[in-house]
């Protein structure tokens, strides 16, 4: 009875897979000291971020890409990658009237309205197409708060000082490899800037969408709160279905300062592959915060059911004293998917608390590997850590790995790691289909319930869409 | 109750079924009409819980032979969930837990599912809440018990509660209970069987699956059968459970044993 | 007789151990399985003359009823002895054969620590186990350079085995110990290994234990007191269905190093894992738990537990604890966990509201932390004094 079921369940097609027809600037395939200028040429930038570019390409070039992830894919050719794609708008409009109805139509059709009109009431969007942001909104109403929500290279030219003082400041352009790649083809992303004492008044989001096939995606996020700020920042992200594989190499960093508070919240919904492996994006992506100040908190919420690869560990660097760093994770895998994911908790202050709760679900003959660190240094006495890494296996050809590491330095500090391996089964799938709920509605509600830690962490317009999306990916999988 | 006119709700023919190639129920004959309460008797391993799983429709029982058709509907062509939906209910002898999904939602999905089968209308969260506010007077439940995961850390008598409650929810057509005495000591017995009886009536039918004479002290039987070797050995009123109440099942063995099939 | 056997095929496993350990060269950090080890002492053994002299044992008396073999790195260690029945030395064409299957069966190919055993060891041990066997006791000491020794033990069906192995170490010392152990269907073996130095000998262990469905395998380890100690027990069922217990307990202090790498392998359905890894962490020492747990796809209905308990006990002490689990069944039940802490500041003070001191408190805590594994040594271990040994090497 169960044959029909889970598995067919979870292969449903990919609605963001379309191409929007757009002409864009776009540079030569390849990377070079030369393409690394002509970006920044094109963006007209200042020399430190000239600088800081080469400085990281530099660096990049003596690493070596690295390969101690659970994952297996083909060796990516860095030279067969356009590292600039634009849609040809000149400089940004003033206006969303001015933007190009055919992105507008883009976004729509994402379920993320730009317009005055259409536009989510309470979020301010940022949206990103490829490489480049191409509208912003309620800057204006924002603006009268002091918050600064604006696309990278706006910020760049308006608030030089700010990112002059923050840009690699948490991750620096020597951290890894993909972090050196993205230092130095960077070609846009958000700010935000919260300035001292203030609450911002409406979830910010900002929306990628890879439109090009062969183009590699880099763009970076930072985000400051400054003392006693708080924001709530939401990202999202979808690409067409090609058969060919395209890199996105973020990097995000986040600064907190004394009693302020940042909450960062991914759903990512990158294209995934078909039910063979073939194309997908590969998601090696740099996430980190920086607790700077005393009893600051960061709050990483994930939902990660897209790409055909991912290699990503949101991480908290818990300096200030008393400071709070929390990781919730959803990572869901199907087919061929390959997910390599988890945080690392690195307590240096005293007394900082770190929360993970991690739910990580296998279907088809995918992968999903949770992997962490928890550090306690030798000066965070009264740290604490509490773990929670839990899987959930859906037939017997998936992978769940769980490598949590924990090194503690510290006597007066204690820390906690727990973990489960579950599966759904045909016991509970009976218990509900006897009360008269449906098989997949079924399988839907346990696989929810399995990650409802996680979802209460999602603000709340988005939580329901989480589910859903959940629901979505696995409809075939389970039987 | 019981009525000749009533309508028949339940028709089981000749019905085989094995678990693992394993065959358990041989040849079960047994009608059920509406108004009626029947107790289904016999020793572990008797194939009484089998005769459950098999009518709610557990995917691990295979039907081998024979019908069984409810209000004139093959039952077997039907998934667990229709059936569900269509009014046959079990309640289980161990009701499974299920982390993480709030008891509260699944009871308003379930219920839902069933009244849009009756052709009544869906139940929002809020007036779903009153709904299930007074129904679990029926079972005396503790109303933080829908705060939980379902079943998650339930004791066997919460749990046997849960189960009533329900079957309160769902006003199943046919109710099969399957060992609802077990495990429960004699105050959680009361209200459980409380329950059953508050919500049998003249257009519903109630299959206990027991071991003991116990719930029938509570609830009262009209017909009482003899389950053994995978097939209703004999049928009487409640008196035969008072029978088996004083001697056992002893006379089982020797009876099967004289039809040859021990 | 086993002197000169074990000479015979020792020779050519020495001869490749050599050539392999030249191939691979000394670990290094950049390799994930030595990131954290301390490699100047690692090094310093790997530098070690080869003991030549037999090491005065400073063994108790023996219990009676037990029956005690010395590997003293010079002296046969059957002479003398009187093998109990159901005790048999391997035949050397059995040994051929069965010698580094285990390995083999394990997964244990091109580490060093197993190269460095083949190019070293110097006495061999191989016995074979029918049916029900007193006690043995296998009694390594090392005092002066490096003792090298390997055992092969099989465990015939049905047979039962209670074994202890003690290990001591005085001094610049080391012991590279490989045990290889074929457990047959239905075997049982208890397996108690005592592991106490002085703080400056070192000890490697590698124990690969094979077990046939039905069989139960059940290792105590209690590790105290070395300057660099690893010990290594990886268990494979070959067909599942078997039953394994890994409980553990390494006790360091001062500057010492301890690790333990444990893997599990079940290849086979409704296998068992029972494992406890606790590490107590003083002075400046280091302890490492790296606990491996492999459940492949036709290891449906396996029921794995693995818990990792560290105590931290100075603030220049530190603790590093690694579970890697690696599922791809959908039936099965595997659950771990970890902790890091100091004593718990509770149950301290319930102690003290009882008018027990400060530091007695301390004692008593620690003195229940250890003895939940001690407890589980082959009960002639007692003669051995345990927990006192354990203990003293606490005495910081």
């Amino acid at each position: 009875m169960t044959s029909t079921s889970t598995r067919d369940l979870v292969s449903q097609p990919y609605k963001y897979g379309f191409v929007t027809d757009i002409e864009t600037d776009k540079i030569e395939k390849g990377l070079s000291e030369e393409v690394v200028r002509l970006i920044s040429s094109k963006k007209d930038e200042p020399e430190f971020l000239l600088n800081f570019r080469l400085k990281a390409f530099r660096h990049w070039l003596t690493l070596e890409e690295p390969d101690w992830a659970a994952l297996g894919y083909e060796a990516i050719d860095y030279q067969n990658i356009i590292y600039y794609a634009a849609p040809k708008q000149q400089a940004k409009k003033a206006s969303l009237d001015e933007v190009d109805p055919k992105l507008l139509e883009t976004f729509e059709k994402l379920g993320i309205p730009l317009s005055e009109q259409k536009r989510l009431s309470n979020v301010a969007v940022d949206a990103v197409f490829d490489s480049v942001s191409i509208a912003t909104t309620y800057r204006e109403k924002l603006a009268e708060h002091g918050v600064v929500f604006c696309s990278f290279t706006e910020a760049v030219k308006d608030h030089p000082e700010l990112i002059e003082r923050y840009l690699g400041s948490v991750v620096s352009s020597n951290d890894n490899y993909f972090a050196a790649l993205n230092s130095a083809v960077f070609s846009d992303g958000s700010f935000v800037f919260i300035p001292k004492g203030v609450e911002c008044p409406m979830e910010l989001s900002t929306y990628f969408r890879i439109n090009s096939g062969d183009t590699g995606q880099f763009e970076r996020t930072l985000i400051v709160a400054e003392e006693g700020a708080s924001v709530s920042y939401l990202e999202g992200c979808t690409a067409p279905m090609f058969d060919t594989n395209q890199l996105h190499a973020a990097v995000v960093e986040l600064v907190v300062l004394d009693d302020a508070s940042i909450k960062y919240s991914t759903v990512q919904n990158w294209y995934a592959g078909d039910e063979n492996g073939v194309g997908g994006i590969y998601n090696f992506v740099t996430k980190r915060g920086q607790c700077r100040g005393a009893r600051s908190r960061i709050s990483w919420t994930q939902v990660e059911t897209g790409s055909a690869i991912t290699w990503k560990y949101p991480s908290c660097v818990l300096q200030g004293a008393d400071s709070v760093g929390e990781f919730y994770s959803v990572a869901l895998t199907n087919n061929c998917q390959q997910a390599d994911t988890g945080t690392k908790m690195i307590h240096i202050g005293p007394r900082t608390r770190s929360t993970i709760v991690s739910k990580g679900i296998s279907a088809g003959r995918s992968s999903n590997s949770y992997r962490g660190l928890v550090q306690i240094g030798p000066k965070a006495k009264g740290a604490r850590n509490y773990s929670q890494c839990d899987s959930m296996l859906i037939g017997d050809q998936a992978a769940a790995n769980t490598y949590p590491y924990i090194r503690s330095q510290q006597p007066q500090a204690a820390i906690e790691h727990e973990a489960s391996t579950c599966r759904i089964s045909e016991d509970q799938l009976f218990y509900l289909q006897s009360r008269g709920i449906g098989f997949e509605e079924a399988v839907s509600m346990m696989v929810s319930g399995f990650c409802r830690d996680v979802f209460n962490q999602l603000p709340m317009e988005f939580a329901a869409e989480a589910d859903k999306l959940l629901a979505l990916k696995l409809e075939g999988s389970v039987g | 109750m019981i009525r000749p006119d009533a309508e028949l709700l339940l028709d089981i023919t000749d019905l085989h079924a094995s678990v693992e190639d394993q065959p358990i129920l041989k040849g079960v004959n047994l009608q059920v009409r509406s108004g009626e309460i029947h107790a289904v008797m016999g020793r572990n391993g008797s194939g009484k819980s089998t005769l459950s799983k098999v009518l709610a429709g557990h995917p691990a029982y295979r039907v081998t032979s024979g019908t069984v058709l409810y209000r004139g509907v093959n039952l077997f062509e039907l998934e667990a969930e229709e059936r569900a939906r269509l009014g046959v209910f079990l309640g289980f002898q161990y009701p499974v837990e299920i982390p993480g999904v709030s008891n509260l939602e699944f009871l308003r999905v379930a219920t839902n599912a069933r009244r849009l089968k009756r052709n009544l209308e869906e139940l929002d969260t809020f007036d779903f809440e009153d709904h299930v506010q007074e129904r679990l007077k029926v079972v005396q439940m503790d109303p933080a018990f829908l705060e939980r995961s379902v079943n998650e850390g339930f004791s066997g008598g919460e749990k046997k509660r849960n189960e009533i409650l329900q079957m309160a929810l769902l006003e199943p057509v046919v109710a099969i209970l399957d060992e609802t005495d077990s495990g429960l000591d004699i105050d959680a017995l009361r209200i459980v069987a409380g329950g059953v009886n508050q919500l049998a009536n003249a257009d519903n039918a109630t299959l206990l699956i027991t071991h003991y004479q116990r719930l029938l002290d509570e609830i009262t039987p009209d017909y009482v059968h003899v389950m053994a070797s995978g097939r209703i050995l004999r049928t009487g009123g409640r008196e035969l459970a008072l029978e088996l109440e004083q001697t056992g099942y002893d006379w089982v063995d020797k009876e099967l044993a004289a039809q040859g099939v021990a | 007789m086993a002197v000169s056997t074990s000479e015979h095929v020792l020779a050519p496993v020495q001869q490749r151990g050599q050539v392999a350990l030249s191939r691979l060269g000394l670990p290094t950090r950049k390799d994930e399985a030595w990131r954290l080890t301390n490699l100047s002492r690692l090094e310093a053994v790997a530098r070690m003359p080869i003991s030549n002299v037999a090491t005065a044992s400073d063994a108790p008396p023996r219990m009676d009823g037990v029956v005690r073999l010395v590997l003293d790195g010079v002296n046969d260690p059957l002479e003398g002895v009187t093998l109990p029945e159901g005790l048999t030395p391997l035949e050397p064409k059995e040994l051929e054969l069965a010698l580094g299957h285990s390995l083999d069966r394990c997964g244990w190919s091109d580490d060093w620590l197993i190269e460095f055993n083949h190019a070293s060891a110097h006495q061999l041990l191989a016995l074979r186990v029918r049916g029900t066997v007193p006690p043995l006791e296998l009694v390594v000491a090392a005092a002066s350079g490096l003792i090298a020794t390997r055992v092969l033990l099989v465990v015939e069906e049905k047979a039962q085995l209670e074994l202890l192995q003690v290990f001591s170490g005085r001094g610049e010392a080391a012991h590279s110990h490989l045990l290889e152990v074929h457990l047959g269907q239905e075997a049982q073996m208890n397996h108690g290994v005592l592991a106490c130095a002085d703080g400056l000998a070192s000890l490697f262990a590698q124990l690969a234990v094979e077990q046939e469905p039905r069989s139960a395998y059940s290792l105590t380890s209690v590790v105290q007191g070395w300057s660099l100690g690893r010990i290594e027990p990886r268990v494979v069922q070959v067909d599942g269905q078997a039953s394994t217990t890994l409980k553990g307990l390494a006790v360091a202090d001062v500057e010492q190093q301890l690790a333990v790498h444990t893997s599990m392998c079940f290849e086979g359905p409704d296998g068992e894992l029972d494992q406890l890894q606790k590490c107590l962490a003083a002075g400046r020492s280091h302890t490492i738990f790296n606990g491996a747990i492999n459940v492949p796809r036709k290891a449906q209905r396996t029921n794995a537990a693995q818990l990792s308990r560290n105590l931290l006990l100075s603030d220049r002490a530190r603790v590093d604890t690694k579970p890697e689990l690696e599922i791809v069944a959908d039936d099965v039940r595997c659950a771990h966990g970890a902790t890091v802490s100091q004593l718990q500041e509770d149950e301290l003070f319930y102690l003290r509201s009882r008018g027990i001191g400060a530091s007695d408190a301390a004692v008593l805590l620690l003195r229940g932390a250890c003895q939940e594994v001690v407890d589980l040594l082959p009960t002639h271990a007692t003669a051995w004094r345990p927990l006192e040994r354990v203990l003293e090497g606490l005495a910081s």
